[in-house]
């Protein structure tokens, strides 16, 4: 009965043009999909893939089938002769089913409930370079980047959300490498980078994460099909002096003049000027400046292999970078290579193992001679008749330059190198005991090993002349992390439970070994041939922690979900009362488009409202900073020696940030996204060095004390404007802003690094300047004036005004180094085979101290300095009533002392890179027998626009005990350059 | 079975890494002692007295980083004589050395900062000594030595503090002018007030008799003994005033045997040769390996041969006026001057350049030299100035010829006080060429109520440039020329950090 009834009905359908279409439904890397809705367009009747991916309804010629699956694009394919039609379904803007890598745990995108990003490797390689922080620059929202050094090999500086602490330091997220905390890699290895911001997804690295944490995740096999990628990079640079030009020999001429302005009549006294200044010198014109940097070469070559075979994994990575530096004599390169490799034992046992080996190779720089090369004279010739760098001395003769010092001549006999080595081996064990339960060990160990040689040649000039210096230093680190974990998968109808538990031990041993010398034969630049004063140095230290870690995560029916964890952590920088923290952290999300009423929206494809709080700490003080000591790193006389080094607290503790995050993920028609948050992270227990009355022969303890608020707001707005077969457009925007203040602390902390102040106080942000505030020039006199205050016997303001008395001048604020808000935004332009992107970053309302100024704008008082060209608008005071910028140089007392004279806007609108692309089609590509070939060209650091009157207002934000943040000192240039890459996959 | 044997292996799994949780976890750094062990180990106090010496030439970590500007020693002489008129400066510079010409301290003044720093760190390592040795009973002859070399430290130290930070004993009211902190423990409250001028004096001089009556043995010259602690009492003495007393510990010095005044043909070799010569009570052992170079040693402003040093302060003219009645002073051997290649004498920045040798060519190296802190000359010169304020001048004259007889001018002694001069005119004068350099100069003229007369070209006058600077005369109308004796910009300031974290210490005016 049955089959007759089929087959009427199957009759009825035939006759009326219906026939049985069939087919299976890919993603993008080619695996089946299963649950994808086929509906026909306009109709009722439609269907779902099965768990192969396969489907089979019925329709007509002409009828359209619309394609849809959560996470994809949608796609609509008319129905014509054919019976068996197969989808390929392009990942949408935002991919729920995508898996994030959090460290001691994956998730879907569907499952975090707390603020988390992803950077995939296309969306890094914008940018040629070996650090991973140029190439998230303005990509992230909540990730400040700072490029603040140009030379080879230097990292930038990263901040997630803020800055939380106010000690000395490192402020640097946690890196953690393949689930493991720590670790090395090449940034083409690189498949994605997950950035957890708050303490929801930071929480699992409780102990470590307020800083934030950046997961490295590296390449592993796509397919069976062994696959292979070569790509050459290749292109040169140039150094970004930004608005920074020195003088010339006439421009330097007629500002020396200045000199003789007679303070009376306020006339040059030229006769006088003549006589000191021969004419002559105005037509010399040598460039300090463009003879010591000179374009340079930038490459990187990349190989690598990958595929499955049996239960076998494998991907193997190559990378040769070398960056030519600019600053002539420098460089960096490094050779990294990584084997990742997994082997299947069996359906419950696998085995990974990860090895990372690099080494890379230096030549650095002396800070001063960077110095010299600002400020000597364009009156001095550097070279000799033969025209190689001329020897200079104290008692060289003819020489205008204030301090007898040729830099092109130091550079040429000394040397600054360093190399590096490190080995990183991963095993990660994982047996799936039950079908529910899991049992993972993941494990490394690490090696590394630096040493830097700094040489001095007898034949430079200075304080090592005729006797040369040596400084050999070696570095080791080894570090071993083993991490056990049991981790449980339930499903009770709609109720869905997993989570982990486990143990986390994690050693750190350092060690150094030094040695110095003089007393060098010309032309041997080893230790061994050392004759006097040598010294040697070294010792070692270790640090431990240990852990116990838990998570549970629940979810109903993927609407709901929950993630609460525990944290425990010890470490040996702790006295043993106060050696162990507790870090606890929840969070809910609740994925509305999930829920029923939401159906019929179809437009909105995502919408989730996401709620963490938790608490992370930060232990980075080093060890043994809660015990009285007294070094014996010193000798009397050749007796040994100690003198006190530290005074004890026993009772010190870890910083705790309490983090609140609420986010809203928001998704339209699978082309937009949309994700907000809003953050508010309390530090409290600040560790801070608390000053000592320095009469008690300390000036510093380790304390407890002060609170850091920062609050923030981020959107980041993601789109394919256009999407269209053989044009597309992308557009993504991000906007991060961030406050901080500080409450708290018992009395302000001052830190002064060069002269210059920064004030740590209730109500303060973090990095506030402490400056003498500059009211300009008197046009009267054209001395410099200052604000003095007045303040009666309650310390309130009675009265402000100007003083041309530095020694009067009152400190006040003014400025702070970190910025208001900044961001990103990029655009994709796709036609056919070509490519064009652009990306830029921003930053506004930090403001920068100009050091260079101090020096390069002396105002007479250094007249053998050279000058920068001034900013159009600044003017020198002349005679009274000028209404100048720069103090008259009769009457210039103290006028370059710190102050905010120096202090500038450090806003700036950056265009990192631009690329333009072209992917070979695969008609092309098939006949040459390849995969894949892409040309493209690519410009990095294009241009800047910014009010900031010096090389790069990306001023550092470390704070550390030689530099302040904020505090643009003589630095090494950020490099603007060109590369060109060729990709060829086979 | 299989699941037992799962459970098993789990079990054993987190068993290991309980063991592994047991491990020790006080780690202590490999390369200094805890200051609990100190009082426990054989060798802590000799150690940490060692410490306290090293701390005069080291470069110790202040603001977090080692600056090699900061020297107890360099910034000892720089504090007290660029501030007199025996130096002169010929470039300026944003090394706070400057301040000290131009009178523009400030409590954030980072050489006044570390020294005051380094002074109570010294002072805190010799309290940790006395504190051990204090209450304990029968010690032994180096344990009675070590401590009397604790307290004349902290005698010497508190003694400077009081110099450079607070005015001098003979200036207003010593019980009621402000002095120094006195730190008598290593475990006193952070927080304490500044004792009165009268009071320092007072703790110093108790110090240093303690010190005299402790100390027996004799360790060498660069560590104190029995006879530096009556060398500084004598110091101490003439500035506070009491002339017996400052004759009576000179008479012990001088009488003691152990030290002879270098002759005039030994002198110019001196001061390279410090720790081995007979004049020689106490100096600051400097070793090859402490050589600091041109960025942190005593002579490396004061003295270049082209690439040593910065050689940026000269001796002035002021002082080469007074020794140029006798060009065969062997003094002058201390003055080296620098010929441009015409013969003339060279210049920077319009200042004739003299180059100062006194802390340069110990073992030839132009950067090396172990600083004398105290020497039989000084024992004779205060004597004479002790006489001369009692009014015995023959006395004050025989000690001042006892000097020159040595010194190249035994054919030009005193046998009276030169018409329009006094005898005290004499003894300063005398202290001046031989003392110069070595820290004396400001106390002299301070102590004796003398205004610090620089009319000279410098750059100690405010916003001097080249063009302004004509050696045929003096300058004129420029601020700075005189500072009287009892102006309060005489005075370093207390330093900042102090005051924020010590509100019981008043700042200077």
């Amino acid at each position: 009965m049955k089959n007759v009834l089929l087959v009427i009905l199957g009759f009825l359908l035939v006759s009326s043009g219906f026939a049985q279409i069939t087919g299976k439904v890919y993603d993008e890397n080619g695996k089946s999909i299963p649950g994808v809705t086929i509906v026909v367009k306009g109709k009722t009747n439609g269907t779902t893939t099965d768990l192969n991916g396969k489907y089979s309804l019925n329709a007509k010629k002409g009828d359209i089938l619309v394609f849809s699956f959560v996470g994809y694009e949608k796609q609509e394919i008319p129905v014509k002769e054919k019976k068996v039609i197969n989808v390929f379904l392009k990942p949408g803007v935002i991919n729920m089913k995508e898996v994030v890598v959090m460290g001691y745990s994956n998730k879907t995108k569907t499952e975090i409930s707390s603020a988390v990003s992803v950077v995939k490797s296309a969306q890094l390689k914008t940018v040629t370079t070996n650090d991973i922080g140029k190439m998230l620059q303005g990509k992230v929202t909540g990730v400040q980047v700072i490029s603040s050094s140009g030379e080879p090999g230097a990292a930038s500086q990263i901040r997630i959300r803020g800055v939380s602490t106010i000690k000395p330091g490192d402020q640097s997220p946690l890196y953690v490498v393949d689930g493991v905390i720590g670790g090395n890699y090449d940034p083409n290895d690189v498949a994605s980078v997950t950035i957890l911001k708050g303490a929801g997804a930071t929480g699992l690295y409780g102990a470590r994460a307020n800083k934030g944490v950046i997961i490295i995740t590296t390449k592993t096999a796509q397919q069976n099909k062994p696959s292979f990628e070569f790509k050459i990079t290749t292109g040169m640079r140039v150094a970004d002096q930004g608005h920074l030009k020195m003088m010339n020999g006439l421009q330097f001429y007629n500002t020396t003049k200045e000199l003789y302005r007679d303070p009376t009549t306020h006339q040059i006294d030229i006769i006088k000027f003549y006589r000191d200044f021969p004419k002559e010198l105005s037509t010399r014109n040598y460039n300090w400046v463009g003879d010591a940097f000179k374009p340079a070469m930038v490459q990187n070559y990349y190989l690598s292999a990958n595929g499955k075979k049996g239960g076998f994994t494998y991907y193997l990575g190559g990378t040769y970078y070398n960056e030519g530096g600019t600053f002539i004599n420098t460089g960096y390169k490094r050779l990294n290579l990584r084997m990742n490799t997994k082997y299947q034992f069996s359906k419950k046992v696998s085995l990974r193992n990860n090895i990372n080996v690099s080494n890379n190779y230096g030549t650095s720089y002396d800070y001063m001679s960077m110095y010299y090369v600002y400020l000597n004279l364009p009156w001095d010739n550097p070279y000799d008749s033969t025209g190689a760098p001329r020897y200079v001395d104290g008692k060289t003769q003819g020489w205008w330059s204030r301090d007898h010092i040729n830099p092109l001549h130091t550079l040429q006999n000394t040397e600054y190198n360093y190399t590096g080595f490190s080995f990183d081996y991963d095993l990660v064990f994982n047996w799936n005991i039950t079908r529910w339960l899991t049992f993972n060990s993941a494990n490394r160990l690490s090696y590394s090993t630096s040493k830097s040689h700094n040489f001095v040649s007898p034949l430079a000039a200075g304080t090592y002349h005729n006797k040369g210096y040596i400084n050999e230093r070696q570095d080791n680190w080894k570090g071993f992390i083993t991490t056990n974990l049991l981790k449980f998968k339930f499903q009770i109808k709609k109720h869905s439970i997993d989570g982990l538990a486990g143990v986390e031990v994690n050693n750190g041993y350092s060690d150094f070994i030094s040695v110095e010398g003089k007393g060098l034969p010309v032309g041997f630049d080893v230790p061994a041939v050392a004759s006097s004063e040598k010294n040697i140095n070294g010792t070692n230290s270790e640090v431990i922690f240990r852990s116990v870690i838990s998570q549970v995560n629940y979810n109903y029916n993927k609407q709901y979900f929950l993630t609460a964890s525990f944290r425990a952590d010890a470490t040996s920088n702790f006295p043993p009362e106060h050696r162990t923290a507790y870090f606890p952290s929840v969070a809910a999300s609740w994925l509305i488009t999930n829920m029923h009423f939401m159906k019929s929206h179809s437009k909105v494809n995502l919408l989730k409202l996401r709620l963490s709080y938790g608490i992370t700490g930060d232990p980075d003080i080093g060890a043994g900073r809660y015990m009285g000591l007294f070094s014996l790193n010193a000798q009397y006389n050749n007796y040994s020696a100690a003198f006190p080094y530290q005074l004890q607290n026993y009772n010190l503790t870890w910083e705790r940030t309490g983090e609140t995050d609420i986010g809203i993920d928001f998704g339209m028609f699978n082309r937009i996204n949309l994700t907000v948050d809003i953050y508010d992270n309390i530090t409290k227990n600040l560790l801070v060095l608390a000053s000592q009355p320095l009469s008690q022969g300390f000036q510093y303890r380790w304390e407890n004390g002060g609170i850091v608020t920062n609050k923030g707001f981020e959107i980041s707005l993601g789109g394919r404007i256009i999407d269209k077969k053989n044009f597309s457009w992308l557009l993504n925007i991000n906007y991060s802003k961030n406050g901080n203040i500080l409450s708290g602390l018992d009395k302000p902390i001052i830190s002064t690094v060069g002269g210059i102040s920064q004030i740590y106080r209730n109500g303060a942000q973090l990095y506030t300047f402490l400056l003498p505030k500059w009211l300009g020039v008197d046009t009267q006199t054209g001395a410099p004036l200052w604000e003095k205050i007045t303040k009666d016997s309650n310390g309130n303001i009675i009265k402000r005004e100007p003083t041309s008395n530095y020694a009067e001048a009152a400190p006040q604020e003014v400025g702070h180094a970190l910025p208001d808000f900044y961001g990103g935004f990029s655009t994709t332009l796709r036609y056919k085979n070509i490519e064009l992107y652009a990306g830029f970053t921003y930053q506004y309302g930090n403001d920068v101290y100009n050091f260079v100024e101090q020096f390069m704008n002396s105002d007479g008082h250094e007249p053998y300095y050279n000058y920068m060209v001034p900013k159009p608008g600044w003017t020198r005071w002349k005679k009274p009533g000028d209404k100048a910028t720069m103090p008259s140089m009769q009457n210039n007392n103290l006028s370059t002392e710190p102050s905010s004279r120096y202090i500038e806007k450090g806003s700036f609108l950056k265009l990192n890179s631009v690329t333009i692309s072209y992917r070979f089609s695969q008609k092309i590509v098939k006949s040459l027998r390849l995969n894949g070939l892409m040309l493209s060209i690519e410009a990095n650091n294009v241009w800047t626009w910014t009010p900031y009157w010096g090389q790069n207002p990306e001023a550092t934000i470390r704070k550390s005990d030689w530099s302040m943040p904020g505090v643009n000192d003589f630095r090494y240039p950020n490099n603007k350059q060109v590369v060109f890459n060729v990709q060829i996959k086979f | 079975m299989k699941k037992i044997f799962n459970i098993t292996i789990v079990g054993m799994i987190v068993l290991l890494m309980a063991i592994q949780s047991c491990k020790k976890m006080d780690i202590y750094p490999k390369d200094k002692v805890t200051t609990g062990s100190v009082a426990n180990s054989s060798d802590g106090i000799l150690n940490v007295t060692n410490g306290n010496y090293a701390m005069f030439k080291d470069v110790v970590e202040f603001n977090g980083f080692k600056d090699d500007n900061n020297c107890y020693v360099r910034q000892y002489f720089q504090m007290s004589d660029f501030a007199a008129d025996n130096i002169v400066n010929g470039q300026r510079t944003e090394d706070p050395l400057y301040y000290s010409f131009t009178y523009t301290h400030s409590p954030s003044q980072a050489n006044a900062r570390y020294f005051w720093y380094i002074s109570y760190k010294i002072i805190n390592g010799a309290n940790t000594v006395i504190d051990i040795l204090k209450g304990k009973k029968n010690l032994t002859p180096l344990e009675r030595q070590l401590e009397g070399e604790n307290y004349f430290l902290r005698a010497f130290c508190t003694f400077n503090l009081v110099r450079f930070y607070a005015k001098p004993y003979n200036e207003g009211d010593p019980s009621s002018n402000p002095g120094v902190i006195l730190r008598q423990s290593a475990s006193e409250e952070a927080a304490k007030a500044r004792a009165s001028v009268k009071e320092t004096y007072a703790f110093v001089l108790s110090d240093l008799k303690s010190a005299a009556s402790l100390m027996d043995q004799s360790r060498g010259k660069a560590f104190a003994s029995k006879e530096a602690a009556w060398a500084m009492l004598s110091r101490v003495y003439l500035n506070e005033g009491d002339y017996n007393n400052t004759i009576a510990y000179s008479d012990s010095v001088i009488n003691s045997g152990k030290f002879k005044l270098e002759t005039s043909a030994s002198f110019p070799t001196y001061f390279a040769n410090a720790l081995n010569r007979d004049e020689t009570i106490w100096a600051i052992a400097f070793t090859p390996a402490d050589n600091r170079g041109k960025f942190g040693s005593i002579a490396s402003m004061l003295y270049s041969d082209g690439n040593s040093g910065w050689g940026e302060e000269f001796a002035s003219k002021s002082l080469r006026d007074v020794m140029s009645a006798h060009l065969n002073d062997v003094r002058w051997d201390y003055i080296d001057t620098l010929h441009t290649a015409n013969g003339a004498i060279a210049k920077k920045n319009g200042i004739e350049i003299f180059y100062i040798t006194k802390f340069s060519f110990q073992d030839g190296d132009p950067n090396l030299s172990s600083p004398v802190m105290f020497r039989l000359a000084e024992m004779y010169l205060n004597r004479a100035e002790a006489y001369a304020d009692k009014g015995n001048v023959s006395s004050a004259l025989a000690d001042v010829n006892k000097i020159r007889k040595n010194r190249g001018l035994q054919n030009t002694l005193y046998s009276s006080v030169p018409a329009g001069e006094t005898v005290l005119d004499v003894v300063l004068n005398e202290r001046r060429i031989e003392l110069a350099f070595e820290g004396f100069r400001l106390w002299d003229l301070l102590r004796n109520h003398r205004n610090i007369v620089r009319d000279y070209w410098g750059y100690h006058i405010p916003g001097l440039t080249v063009s302004d600077i004509d050696l045929s005369h003096p300058p004129t109308g420029y601020p700075n020329l005189v500072i009287p004796w009892n102006s309060p910009k005489v005075q370093y300031y207390i330093p900042i950090d102090e005051i924020l974290a010590n509100p019981l210490c008043k700042q200077n005016p």
